[in-house]
């Protein structure tokens, strides 16, 4: 981290002129610093390549001739077929059944390993060390490392939408661009409704983000990061599964993520997804403001 | 100590404010005081319900079910009760004329059903297949004549007039049940009379009551609960969760199948010539009867005997097993059979191949049985 204006701010002495530290560079050098992370360059290839496999995959089993109407798809284990095997490897299904199967476990596994880094990991190797006794205020610092999160998530729904997106435009083309309410959607519609769930899924993952922000803050070992936070998803998703628990369903995170769902029906209904948001926002707000509890609080 | 309390004060603000939201979203909406409405009488405002006209409105219905069905294994092209149940929410959207789009929405796929000026479809996602139904104005005109000949035949003539034919509703009901307006609800964050329905004492029924809640600004049923003896929560209830009435996109009421999609088109005045020369209703009307009228009606009958013939033989063999999975022997006069009972009736069928089906408790089921 040479770029701290220590030097000036120093000087200075006074708050407005440290008010002014270059936070745009502050946020570029955060960014580059975790993109050329070896391993955040290997999760993002993966999460790359499986709308790839699982759209090739689809298209070997169901009923490759191109006229036949693919019908009652393969059924899945559970007795019930899985959306995308359904509508086999239509360019709309595929990229939101990817991002939604994703979304389970992936995705906040990317996001969990990068909120780890960014505070937790820099403490084991000594880096945050700079950055504590640099005159940054802790909030700044909260800020960037933050960003460096979101642009994690931002770009790994991306990545995600986009390569199931040209996966389904290689293997069907613009066919069966289809809602469930079998209206035929035209390719400005389809592109909305995907750019509407990077939106979401962004805002989803951020919640997961500061959740691992906060623990981040307050451990020095990333590892604990990344394992309470799957940790956290793993029992949410067990709890769910017990009506009895009804009731405490609104409160856990992965409650929203069937709202997903919605976008593949017309007309779109977003009552599931807006209070998929809030709720990601709530854990968002929980959640950094422990962070930020926690970092103003550390000693150098 | 500053930065101490500051991070404190941080903290606490920051979950108070985060579980304040979440709490917020696990409240159920409409969860104020009852409005205070001007009173009204049950026949009045069943009269007022029967006469108004649906306006264009778009709505969300969802169903709560504590019936207690048996989750029966599906057969192939057939759907057992309980999963026919088994939805998310179902999506409405009329345009205050003929028009109207249904959309019934499971979690991985959903059933549409649009209907317009002269034809109807219903799209399942499922199968990728569409039924269409396509009439002209001659068919109409004949589907109006048998309605009118239904009515005049079942009922009086009068049921054009919805003041005589809510008085005509009471009239029927009076013997066995009282109605009266009990009260007000909030329906989908709407105004609403509760019209409550009971048994008399008389009437040997599980059911404890029917209540249909009817808005009050456009006198539309909103929502629908049943109740049973015992049970303080409703074991049915079917209602509007969101009602917004507004003109509606005519785009809804339009519906063109997807390429691909198997289509299956019938004529609608085929199918009911079709259905005449069958004439498969009135057989069904003549191999069952009723006993007693009111709640504790039984509808006693031949089960039909095709039915197993077309379950896979998988379920077949163990139909007998299944019902002794969920039901219990019963026998009296008329022989033995089975009791299956969920928690708003039950059904019996014997050995014999008759089924005695209602709202009411075993006994009343073997008597009606006996009676035969």
């Amino acid at each position: 981290m040479t770029t701290l204006p220590t030097a000036d701010t120093a000087l200075s002495g006074t708050l407005p002129a440290r008010r002014r530290a270059p936070i745009v560079r502050l946020l570029r050098a955060e960014i580059r610093w975790i993109f050329r992370r070896p391993r955040t360059l290997v999760v993002l290839g993966l999460l790359a390549a499986l709308p790839v496999i699982t759209g090739v995959a689809v298209n070997l089993t169901v009923d490759p001739g191109a006229s036949a109407p693919p019908g009652p798809g393969p059924i899945g284990p559970g007795g019930e077929a899985p959306i995308f095997v359904t509508m086999a490897t239509s360019a709309f299904v595929l990229p939101l059944g990817s991002l939604m199967t994703l979304l389970i476990l992936m995705l906040p596994l990317t996001v969990a390993m990068a909120g780890g880094d960014a505070l937790a990991g820099e403490q084991s190797t000594g880096a945050l060390r700079g950055w504590l006794l640099a005159p940054v205020a802790r909030g700044r610092l909260l800020v960037v490392k933050s960003v460096g999160v979101l642009a994690v998530a931002l770009v790994a729904s991306a990545l995600v939408v986009t390569s199931g997106l040209v996966t389904g435009l290689v293997l069907a083309g613009t066919d069966g661009l289809v809602s469930m309410s079998g209206t035929e959607l035209s390719v400005g519609d389809v592109l909305w409704r995907l750019a509407f769930a990077i939106a979401w899924s962004t805002v989803y993952l951020m919640g997961v983000g500061a959740v691992a922000l906060a623990i981040s803050a307050s451990t020095e070992h990333p590892m604990l990061v990344v394992v309470s936070v799957l940790g956290g998803l793993i029992v949410s998703q067990v709890l769910l599964q017990f009506s009895a628990l009804d009731w405490l369903h609104p409160y856990l995170l992965p409650t929203s993520v069937n709202s997903l769902v919605d976008l593949i029906r017309d007309p779109v209904s977003f009552d599931g997804l807006a209070e998929g948001a809030v709720r990601a926002l709530c854990y968002l707000v929980i959640g950094m403001s422990l962070a930020y509890a926690r970092l103003t609080t550390k000693d150098g | 100590m500053r930065p101490r309390t500051k991070a404190l004060v941080a903290a606490g603000s920051g979950i108070a404010a985060g579980l304040a939201g979440l709490a917020l979203t696990a409240l159920p909406a409409g969860a104020d005081d009852d409005p205070v409405l001007p009173a009204i009488g049950a026949e009045e405002l069943v009269t007022s319900a029967l006469a108004a006209e649906p306006p264009a409105f778009a709505g969300v219905a969802e169903v709560q079910n504590e019936l207690g069905l048996p989750a029966l294994p599906a057969t192939t092209g057939t759907e057992s009760a309980a999963e026919l149940l088994d939805f998310d929410e179902v999506r409405v959207f009329h345009d205050s004329e003929e028009n109207a789009r249904v959309q019934v929405e499971r979690r991985t796929s959903e059933l549409t059903f649009v209907k317009n000026a002269n034809e109807a479809w219903a799209y399942d996602s499922k199968k990728n297949a569409a039924k269409h139904v396509t009439w002209d104005d001659a068919d109409v005109a004949a589907a109006r004549e048998r309605a009118g000949a239904w009515t005049a035949d079942g009922m009086t003539d009068g049921m054009a007039d919805p003041s005589q034919a809510a008085a005509e509703i009471i009239e029927r009901l009076r013997p066995t049940s009282d109605m009266v307006v009990d009260g007000t609800a909030r329906v989908a964050d709407r105004a609403a009379y509760e019209l409550v329905l009971t048994p008399k004492p008389s009437e040997k029924t599980l059911l404890r009551e029917i209540t249909v809640a009817i808005d009050e600004e456009t006198r539309v049923p909103l929502r629908f609960d049943v109740y049973a003896n015992g049970r303080s929560e409703p074991v049915l209830s079917l209602g509007f969760v969101e009602f917004e009435v507004g003109a509606q996109d005519a785009g809804l009421f339009e519906f063109t199948p997807p390429e691909g999609a198997e289509v299956e088109t019938t004529d609608a005045g085929d199918a009911a010539r079709a259905a005449g020369e069958r004439a498969g209703a009135e057989d069904i009307e003549q191999s069952t009867t009723t006993v007693g009228d009111g709640w504790d009606a039984v509808v006693v009958g031949e089960a039909p005997a095709e039915a197993p013939s077309e379950a896979p033989a998988e379920y077949g063999q163990d139909l007998d097993g299944l019902l002794g999975q969920f039901g219990e022997p019963v026998s009296g006069e008329f022989g033995s059979g089975t009791h299956v009972q969920i928690t708003v009736g039950g059904v019996i069928l014997t050995d014999d191949g008759r089924f005695a089906a209602g709202a009411v408790p075993q006994q009343v089921l073997v008597d009606a049985l006996d009676g035969q």
